[in-house]
């Protein structure tokens, strides 16, 4: 290419010598083999920057989003892919009866049941149950051998043991003079004995029955409290969905996304009632695999300085937290704290003279807790605590109660508990600085009772067993909502915010979740309530996980003009050669072909 | 009750207030340096605030980027003050930073907010608000234009915030929330918000200056700025104590603008009722701790009942364990075994899957390499090719 060029140039000089006189002198015309290698050039460099620059800059530019089942997560989040429905199954034993007559009232407590619920969600199934007690404990000789299945969906059961599956057992029993029939439940098992007389039994023609509609009226008093939480749950979501589906998309001004708004009526619910739920779910705690218990005692003085606490849980509380181990797992831990003294800030104990006690106002009550000073939050691994205080006031401001209804006791929602314990209940049974187990029992009892209501387990019926069976239906349809929930708030999420990258592991998480889901939601179809339970506690933690991915941070979101004022500096020296060049090439060209 | 009864009837509408249950505040300042120290001070001031009306430390994430406590320039070691007169040690003996020094990025914030942490960050530097917490969150520092800055090396901006907000509204983990930003150009921070039941404040309008209160001669710095001080004599002197019934309304009213030098602004409209509701607000709400405390009647009634219940509980446990394999109580406690067994597999297998995405991305970095490789490599060809038609000329 030199050797070209300095010819030219010394051409050019010549031509200058020879006519001076000219001045606007004309470059002599390039030699097609420079125009060729411009070319060249000029198209080696696009190529550079079209197949090597461009797909860089895009490939290490791009973020990394794995896909995801967004309508379907969607659909679980609004409530489209599952409906649950809890079927509750009832055996009725009935000994005495003639197999024809016994299916025949169960047939019309049956129909009675269905006349009476109005939620169609939770339903009783009743059946004749196989007797599987030993005769000689039920005055009967004659075992059951038929089992009759009412429902349709029960088929699948014949191979299982009945009283496993069902959720309550009512025994029939004969007692002569009564004139109506009798029900009581035992607070220990899930049996509800039922008596009536001899002369109640509904021949195999008759088409009503007192006996019929007592049991049923029964049952659907048992149940009616779980009934009505779930429906509230179940329409809380609906609610839910109606508010939190407007964001980002709608002005906020227009969707009033507030969830007081929320609580819509429910035909199920009446406001009294849906008060109460709603006050029971804001105290309940929210799910967590595993929850620490933390037992507290203060004291503004130097004694007591310790309290037979072991042995008073092992005997008061434990039982409670092993059976409803199947729900959540506890974690207990106790701790001693002298000289507590409150916060500053709180009115001081008042005397009323009266009734000779010292009283705490109820508006106070809320900051007893001197929650700046008195070490409650022990961060103990990673699920919440549930505090619980026992304040053994000073001999001087003793007895301490609550002015007005004189109680020694109070929750706070989601949070714990606090007992006083004045000290002439505790002295007569202590020993020196040490609260005995006698002392604190009632404490303890009270704490227990507390722990229920956090868990969210229902007040009716008064048996325990029957009570714990209603937290896992409660808690499996709580943990499917909300973890359906998170779907759908991932879902929106990622369309909302296409800057965040989602890694693989997220869409992993989410597609275990909508399994663990669907299993859920089968399960709850066919009464299967501790499988369903967990499956709902696999898909929440799973739903969590992806939601909670670490990787997932839409860290910084850059304005357009960010991004133009990044590249602008970096892409102008570069890109107006590039561009200036190609454009006078191709006007060279245009120029060129013109001319042929 | 025959509850059967009742369920008909309702078809009333029903809007309960929502009580929250918990509170939680984030208290961020976000400038370092000793000239600084009254956006450390201002911080202090506030989380002094919400902890004496009831909000426990675990409840407080405070981020304080330096220490001013213990810097070498300062004449009193060990010691923060917001006021000339050095009546208060905001230091003191009792407090629990969370974020400090070098953790007070952007990231970490907008980690905190979201919860997308690690499994191995400890509680205490989590915001574990839920859907019945009230949120104060309160930032001061230097900013702009719909920016602040953090450490003088990043900023955050006011889109960054909405969406983080964006992100816990979705996640519910929050009922409401009173944002509180001291800084220059504060309300322009707020403008992109998107999401309800948030009640935003700042010091200052857009190309207005956010101006300190007042200079400690001792200190030789600003110790407070105008807006916090004027937020924390009200909060002082009215707000004495966890029942105080003043409002939002209040509070925003106490502003002077002769006396902060600046306008300060609100924003209500994402507040469902708007202003009128969210003026009604305790100030309580945010910057408290009061919750509706349910007391219960004596318990003596009860406790017959509950003795019995008992009993009854400890011989269903006891014969659950005695029968061991095959019973109710077992249903409860066998099914236990698996899904924790599962829960702990699917943890174990995640794990997994998170060494083998680490591999994965050691794959892609060799990728990377070996793209990188050949593209040298075939520009080397390209220019020896171009050299050999040159020469072969």
């Amino acid at each position: 290419m030199m050797a070209p060029g300095t010819e030219v140039g010394e051409g050019d000089r010549d031509y200058r010598l020879t006519l001076p006189a000219k001045s606007s002198k004309k470059p002599p015309p390039e030699l097609s083999e420079g125009i060729r290698v411009r070319g060249l050039v000029i198209v080696s460099f696009w190529a550079v920057v079209i197949f090597l620059g461009l797909p860089v800059w895009l490939w290490t530019t791009s973020i990394h989003r794995a896909r995801l089942p967004l309508q379907e997560m969607l659909d679980w989040a609004d409530g489209k892919a599952c409906k649950p429905t809890f079927p509750l199954q009832i055996a009725i034993e009935a000994p005495l009866l003639q197999d024809a007559e016994a299916a025949h009232l169960v047939h019309m407590t049956q129909h009675a049941l269905d006349d009476l619920n109005e939620f169609s969600a939770h339903h009783l199934r009743l059946r004749l149950a196989k007797s599987l007690s030993s005769p000689s404990r039920r005055n009967a000789s004659i075992p059951e051998s038929q089992d009759l299945d009412i429902g349709q969906v029960f088929q699948s059961y014949e191979d299982l043991d009945d009283r496993d599956d069902s959720a309550l057992t009512v025994r029939l029993r004969a007692q002569d003079g009564i004139q109506a029939a009798r029900s009581a439940l035992q607070s220990h098992s899930t049996i509800l004995d039922v008596a009536y007389a001899p002369n109640q039994i509904p021949s195999v023609s008759s088409s009503s029955s007192a006996l019929a509609t007592f049991i049923a009226n029964r049952l659907q008093e048992l149940f009616a409290e779980e009934q009505a939480i779930i429906a509230y749950i179940l329409s809380q979501s609906a609610a839910g969905i109606q508010s939190t589906s407007h964001s980002p998309y709608v002005s906020p001004a227009t969707a009033s996304g507030s969830r007081e708004i929320r609580s819509r009526p429910n035909r199920l619910i009446n406001p009294e009632m849906a008060a109460r739920l709603a006050s029971r779910m804001t105290r309940s705690l929210k799910y967590a695999p595993t929850y620490h218990i933390t037992m507290s005692l203060f004291t503004p003085s130097a004694s007591p300085s310790s309290w037979q606490i072991e042995s008073a849980l092992a005997e008061y509380l434990t039982p409670l937290l092993d059976s409803i181990s199947a729900v959540s797992n506890f974690t207990v831990d106790t701790q001693v704290q002298l000289y507590a003294t409150f916060s500053p800030s709180v009115h001081a104990p008042e005397h009323d003279a009266d009734h000779g006690v010292w009283t705490l106002q109820e508006e106070d009550l809320s900051g007893f807790i001197n929650a700046a000073e008195w070490p409650l939050s022990p961060s103990i691994g990673a699920g919440p605590t549930l505090n619980f205080v026992l304040y053994v006031p000073d001999q001087t401001t003793s007895p301490l109660v609550v002015k007005g209804s004189q109680a020694s006791s109070w929750l706070i929602p989601q949070w714990g508990g606090v007992v006083i314990l004045n000290a002439q209940d505790a002295n007569t049974t202590s020993v020196g600085s040490t609260l005995s187990k006698e002392a604190i029992r009632p404490a303890l009892l009270t704490f227990s009772h507390q722990l229920l209501s956090f868990l969210g387990a229902p007040q009716t019926p008064p048996s325990l067993p029957l009570q714990l069976q209603t937290l896992t239906r409660i808690r499996a349809a709580s943990l499917l909502l909300s973890a359906s929930s998170t779907m759908g708030s991932l879902a929106r999420l990622t369309v909302a915010l296409p800057s965040i990258a989602i890694p693989e592991t997220v869409s992993t998480a989410v597609d275990t979740t909508l399994s663990h889901l669907r299993y859920t939601c089968n399960a709850l179809k066919e009464g299967k309530f501790p499988e369903a339970l967990e499956n709902a506690r696999i898909a929440e933690a799973e739903a969590e996980r992806g939601f909670f991915e670490k990787s997932m941070v839409g860290q910084v979101y850059f304005p357009d003009e960010h991004k133009v004022a990044v590249y602008l500096p970096l892409l102008g020296p570069v890109g107006v050669p590039l561009i200036m060049s190609a454009l006078k090439e191709l006007k060279r060209m245009w120029a060129s072909r013109k001319a042929q | 009750m025959k509850l059967s009864h009742l369920l008909p009837l309702t078809l009333l509408p029903l809007v309960t207030h929502a009580h929250h249950t918990s509170n939680w505040a984030v208290l961020v300042s976000t400038s370092r340096f000793w000239f600084n120290y009254r956006h450390l001070a201002n911080v202090l001031s506030l989380y002094r605030t919400v902890k004496r009306l009831g909000i426990p430390d675990s409840q407080i994430i405070l981020m304080l980027p330096d220490d001013m406590a213990c810097n070498p320039r300062n004449a009193f070691p060990g010691t923060v003050y917001n006021n000339a007169d050095r009546a208060i040690d905001l230091y003191g003996d009792n407090i629990e930073v969370d974020y400090r020094g070098y953790e007070v990025t952007v990231e970490n914030f907008i980690r905190l907010l979201t919860d997308r942490l690690g499994e191995d960050v400890p509680r205490g530097k989590r915001l574990g608000s839920d859907a019945g917490s009230n949120v104060l969150v309160y930032m001061t520092g230097h900013g702009g234009n719909e920016f602040l800055k953090f450490q003088d090396s990043e900023e955050i901006g006011s889109w960054d915030l909405a969406d983080a907000f964006e992100q816990m509204w979705e996640k519910k983990r929050y009922n409401e929330m009173l944002f509180m930003i001291d800084t220059c150009q504060a309300n322009t921070l707020y403008k992109h918000f998107y999401s309800p039941n948030i009640i935003a404040t700042g010091s200052s309008e857009i190309d207005q200056s956010s101006y300190s209160h007042h200079a400690d001669n001792d200190v030789g710095v600003a110790v407070i700025d105008r807006w916090t001080y004027y937020n924390l004599d009200f909060l002082e002197t009215q707000v004495t104590s966890p029942t105080s019934k003043l409002t939002l309304g209040n509070l925003f009213d106490s502003y002077d603008e002769t006396k902060i030098h600046s306008r300060p602004g609100v924003r209500w409209d994402l507040f469902p009722g708007g202003e009128q509701r969210g003026r009604e607000r305790l100030v309580m709400d945010f910057f408290g701790n009061v919750q509706e405390v349910e007391v219960e009647g004596g318990a003596a009634g009860n406790e017959t009942e509950w003795r019995e219940d008992l009993r009854r509980l400890e011989e269903i446990v006891n014969r659950a364990r005695a029968r061991g394999n095959v019973t109710e109580g077992q249903a409860g406690k066998k099914n236990e075994g698996p899904a924790e067994t599962r829960l702990v597999q699917n943890r174990s297998i995640g794990k997994g899957r998170a060494g083998g995405a680490a591999k994965v991305e050691a794959g892609e970095a060799w990728g990377q390499r070996i793209l990188g490789a050949g593209a040298l490599l075939g520009c080397a060809l390209l220019w020896g090719g171009a050299w050999w038609l040159e020469a072969s000329k």
